[in-house]
């Protein structure tokens, strides 16, 4: 199903690491220009979303098959991702093309806005994706799964040039304008496609509190007052 | 550019005009399977489509991702019953199977002919009256935002209109578009490869625009202007979502307009997807719509016969609107004031009789007597950096004057590539094409090369003004069907085979000679532009009054036709410029005048502008004005109340003012000495603001070179070494060479000599499937501000263009940047290609997913691993 998120404000702290800050003293020129290349990508960008739930069909370490779906993943990578697992959810999210028309005139009158509102964005883009994974978990919940993690083309062996099947399956280019070129890239290019394996049993997880779940701010389940690990 | 080069009558670049003896395109003839389908297109019957197929198919059991086209071939049968059940349900026409049947998406699963062929015999065999052919988007973006070419998505369409129309469909349905260049891609196919009608919807979000930024007006606009038969919206949205959205399109097609809406908004129940609007509400949705004057209805997804056979009684309850341009109701009335005597018939729906035109994401409507300014300094005519921008193929000059223009109050954009040493066409092309990306104005395109001006209005993605016809027959002929066959508005200059005449009443008879054919043409009318040509006042001190004179004879003569000038060229060879043409601009509005071609970012023209809208009426209750001027008084007030006068005043076209030079610049009226200490200071802090205003008092007494070789590069060789010891990051290595480009450009600005150290060309690109720019961005400007010529050759660069560059500027290093591994075989043909064609010429290489080994695997002479090793190696080069 397709969805619009809402993500107010862009973490400064993310944005600061992804431009490879260590402690430089940062101006007061450098942080009026970190404040209004945010607030400007959070104004512009319209992230939106679309996700679907796979029964598991066949997964024999090489080759994972999923119910209704005509993509059949030929990924040591993504059969061992998703072992064990009873379904496979799928993401793809995207800023849109506005995003991408103001990268490209920052990059006539300011380089510096320019990566500074590209971090923006590409943090931006994970939140959109963190509120998609938090969509697909609550799916799984309804059905009693347990997710593990989101698993990106590009990782491992699993293959970018999947990307055109996978936005397919998804409905993508329809549903929400995400697209991918002949070179397999993602346009508008503020985009992140993944997939997560869902388990009848607890997964271990990368954070030990809700609080450092990059899902926090998306979390439909914690209101019921369970957690997505039972 | 023709406006400034009548200076001088005899000099016209009007007899240097290349007109082809050909006629470019002919007159369109659109082949109707009957009678009823004509009608439908006057807007006399109704027409009801199909609903859903794709959601039907996946009720039969079609799997996610799977091409639903093929089954076309491999399961005719069902593809056949569905339309058989929406035939029985009413529709008259049913869409083939074939929506993402291009030759992109199907791959090597299927050709487009054999899926063409199998679809319409499907859809034939439902006994349908009228089959349509469905083409939905290619699947992929187009540039400048993704890598598609308007050419080839141009084949993509034009091989299945020409399978479909040797199949036996009787018109096309091009529909769920959301890039308007894409839809004029297929349109244009269309219209070139068959002689069948063309529908086409374009699909809007709940912001109201496409994924691309199209709004629903720019939609109806551009599509109708096209050419397209009939125009609508469809998808994305349920009927009470899109009835606005329709609405909005109204006011703005002149043809029949419809809707094809989802059935609301899908959710999962039980496992299967169901649609949130059941059928008697949806058509009471279209009900409304249908009333308000759309006249073509069907459904999208979610939708099936159910909801067509509720349609169908919604149809039979309504008599159809037809539509009339606001100016000519009266005249419809009198038409059509019912001869059978069975009653009054219903109110036309109006179409509004503005002038239009478009961008991609911008409509600029100016209803009669509304004034528009047309921006005019993207034109070498000149203009010493336009014209190097334009030779160098460096185009971030011609960008910057597009935004500033823009922020200046420009509405629309003049874009001329006529230098007499370049290609103007490919030229022309590039500038429109990067424009898209930048401006959202839309754009006059002007030239005087009839394949020039075709090949841009060609890919421009919206509809555009031409600039410009004149009255000698060969042009013509060949620019008015140009205009006509892509949807322009186009400008009609008052010359002819004897040259500019000089009196109103001659120039109003030309223009009358350019109406006639433009009519002949069906041209509206409101997309006519006649410029009766500013004039020298000072070697004809009467030309100033015929042109007002001419002016207003065709606003009085020709009824509906609009005017436009370029003001300037009146005060050619007299002192203080500005202030002639701006009082000329006044009254040549109160002739009559609509389009001012100027320059926006003067604030006397733009004052004459704001000033005339309030006074004329068309800022409603001043209020415009009033929201400019009231703070710009009381500013000045203030500040004369603090004694700064009037004219130290600097003021930028957006209307903010500050008082006199900025407070950090005021610190460098001290010595040279504590300037130097001060520029370098900025540099090292990246505060570009200030460098102007300190590199100009370094200028009174220092040598342009000395400050560039002792404060500019070593400030900028400190920044290279605190970046590399991790001092810096980033954003302050970027923050510091935007501070010091600052300084290179005061000291341009302000010498006649030659700055640059002119070290050696630099060609750069990023390879050929690869969109992300960012770090080429960041070597260019390093590289530039180290005193390297650089020729950016952009994004997405195929090898030969990479290796025509570095021929042609002979470039001793090129640098090439891919992001993506998927890119990677791209650099390593270009390397190869460089390699074998210009062997002297060095590589060096960067990017996210390269490494040495891997640099040295493609065969790169250098790997560099950030902007500051590029520096490096081009010194070691170059």
């Amino acid at each position: 199903m397709s969805e619009q998120y809402h993500i107010p404000n862009i973490s400064r702290e993310s944005v600061l690491k992804y431009l490879g800050y260590m402690g430089q003293s940062i101006t007061a020129e450098l942080e009026s220009c970190l404040d209004e290349q945010a607030q400007k990508c959070c104004e512009i960008a319209v992230p939106r979303g679309v996700t679907r739930l796979f029964t598991l069909v066949s997964n024999n370490g090489n080759r994972v098959a999923l119910k209704d779906c005509d993509l059949v993943f030929e990924s040591k990578s993504i059969a061992q991702h998703v072992k064990g697992a009873k379904s496979v959810g799928l993401l793809a999210v995207t800023l849109g093309a506005g995003i991408d028309r103001e990268l490209k005139q920052l990059g006539y009158t300011s380089p510096l806005n320019q990566i500074v509102f590209d971090a923006c964005a590409t943090v931006l883009a994970e939140e959109a994706a963190n509120a998609a994974e938090a969509s697909l978990v609550a799916q799984g919940a309804a059905q009693s799964l347990f997710p593990n993690w989101r698993f990106s083309p590009g990782y491992g062996d699993f293959d970018i040039t999947v990307q055109q099947r996978f936005l397919q399956v998804l409905d993508a280019p329809r549903s929400i304008g995400l697209t991918a070129s002949v070179s397999s890239l993602l346009i508008p290019t503020k985009s992140v496609t993944a997939l997560l394996g869902f388990f009848e049993t607890p997964q271990p997880t990368r954070v030990s509190l809700c609080s450092e779940c990059g899902c926090y701010d998306y979390c439909t389940i914690r209101k019921t007052g369970r957690t997505c690990r039972g | 550019m023709i406006t400034a080069l009548f200076v001088k009558p005899e000099g016209l670049a009007v007899d240097s005009m290349s007109v082809s003896p050909k006629t470019y395109v002919s007159a369109r003839h659109v082949r109707l399977k009957d009678d009823y389908l004509a009608r439908v297109f006057r807007g006399e019957e109704f027409l009801l489509f199909d609903g859903a197929m794709g959601t039907q198919l996946q009720a039969h059991g079609l799997k996610a991702g799977a091409l639903p086209e093929l089954l076309c071939i491999t399961d005719p049968q069902v593809v056949t019953s569905i339309h058989s059940l929406y035939v029985q349900a009413g529709s008259q026409v049913v869409s083939t199977n074939t929506f993402g049947a291009n030759a992109y998406k199907l791959g090597d699963k299927a050709c487009v002919e054999d899926i063409f062929t199998a679809a319409v015999s499907c859809a034939k065999a439902s006994g349908a009256r009228y089959v349509a052919a469905d083409i939905g988007p290619t699947g992929a973006l187009l540039q400048p935002m993704g890598t598609m070419s308007f050419d080839e998505a141009y084949e993509l369409f034009a091989q299945q209109v020409r399978a479909a129309t040797r199949a036996g469909a009787d018109m096309f349905i091009i529909e769920t578009m959301a890039d308007l260049l894409e839809t004029k891609a297929a349109i244009l196919a269309a219209k070139e490869q068959s002689d069948l009608p063309i529908f086409a919807t374009m699909t809007f979000g709940e912001d109201g625009r496409t994924f691309l930024g199209t709004t629903p007006q720019v939609a109806a606009t551009t599509l109708s202007a096209l050419g397209a038969d009939c125009i609508g919206a469809n998808c994305s949205l349920g009927p009470a979502d899109i009835a606005p959205l329709v609405e909005q399109m109204l006011p703005y097609a002149n043809c029949p307009v419809m809707v094809q809406a989802n059935a609301g908004l899908p959710h999962v129940e039980n496992g299967a997807t169901v649609y949130s609007v059941l059928p008697r509400e949806y058509c009471e949705a279209v009900a409304h719509m249908v009333d308000a004057g759309v006249t073509v209805v069907g459904g999208c997804c979610g939708t099936s016969p159910e909801y067509i056979s509720e349609l169908r009684d919604i149809l039979a309850q309504r008599t159809p609107r037809k539509w009339a341009y606001e100016k000519d109701l009266k005249k419809v009335f009198n038409k059509d004031d019912d001869p059978e005597g069975e009653g009054a018939p219903d109110l036309p729906r109006l179409v509004r009789s503005d002038f239009c035109v478009t961008s991609a994401q911008e409509l600029v409507s100016l209803p009669m007597g509304f004034v528009g300014v047309i921006g005019e300094r993207i034109n070498p005519t000149g203009k010493k950096r336009m014209k190097e921008a334009l030779r160098s193929g460096n185009y971030d000059f011609i960008m910057q004057e597009a935004i500033n223009q823009t922020a200046a109050g420009a509405q629309i954009l003049d874009v001329n590539a006529g230098l007499p040493e370049i290609d103007e066409k490919t030229s022309l092309v590039r500038m429109v094409t990067e424009l898209q990306g930048i401006a959202t104005c839309p754009l006059q395109i002007d030239s005087a090369t009839p394949e020039a001006l075709e090949a841009a209005i060609r890919l421009y993605p919206g509809k555009p003004i031409i600039n410009s016809t004149n009255a000698k027959t060969e042009v013509l002929n060949t620019v008015v069907p140009l205009a006509k066959h892509y949807g322009c508005a186009l400008v009609g200059l008052t010359i002819d085979e004897n040259g500019i005449p000089q009196t109103a009443q001659e120039r109003f008879a030309i223009a009358q000679k350019i109406v006639a054919a433009t009519d002949a043409a069906q041209i509206p009318r409101q997309d006519i532009v006649i410029d009766c040509l500013a004039m020298a006042a000072s070697t004809d001190q009467r030309a100033p009054h015929e042109i007002l004179k001419a002016i207003s004879l065709v606003k009085n003569g020709l009824s509906g036709v609009r005017t436009v000038l370029g003001v300037s060229n009146i005060s050619f060879g007299l002192p203080y410029r500005e202030l002639l043409n701006a009082t000329f601009l006044s009254a040549a509005f109160a002739a009559g005048l609509d389009l001012a071609i100027i320059n926006p970012l003067s604030q006397r023209y733009m004052d004459v502008v704001s000033s005339w809208r309030a006074l004329s009426g068309e800022d409603a209750m001043s209020s415009s004005y009033i929201e400019i001027y009231a703070p710009r008084e009381a500013r000045e007030k203030a500040a004369a109340a603090q004694g700064v006068t009037g004219s130290a005043l600097k003021e930028n076209p957006q209307g903010t003012v500050s008082a006199g030079s900025d407070s950090s610049a005021r610190e460098t009226a001290g010595t040279p000495q504590d300037a130097a200490g001060l520029l370098r200071d900025y540099i090292l802090t990246g505060r570009k603001d200030p460098v102007s205003q300190v590199v100009k008092t370094l200028l009174q007494d220092h040598d342009p070179l000395d400050i560039v070789n002792s404060m500019l590069i070593p400030a900028l060789d400190t920044v290279g070494e605190r970046f590399e010891k991790g001092v810096f990051f980033l954003p302050q290595l970027m923050a510091s060479a935007e501070a010091a480009k600052a300084g290179f450009e005061t000291i341009r600005e302000n010498t006649t000599q030659s700055v640059s150290a002119a070290k050696g060309k630099f060609v750069l690109a990023v390879v050929q499937g690869d969109v992300h720019d960012i770090g080429k961005n960041i070597v260019k400007m390093l590289l530039e501000n180290y005193g390297y010529e650089v020729i950016d050759l952009g994004r997405d660069v195929a090898p030969q263009t990479v290796v025509d560059a570095v021929i042609k500027h002979q470039a001793k290093l090129a640098g090439l940047s891919a992001l993506m591994t998927t890119t990677i075989p791209a650099m390593e043909q270009t390397i190869a290609l460089l390699h074998k064609e210009v062997p002297e010429c060095k590589v060096v290489v960067g990017g996210a997913v390269l490494n040495p080994e891997y640099a040295a695997m493609v065969g790169a002479d250098y790997y560099a691993k950030d902007a500051s090793e590029t520096v490096r190696i081009a010194a070691q080069v170059l």
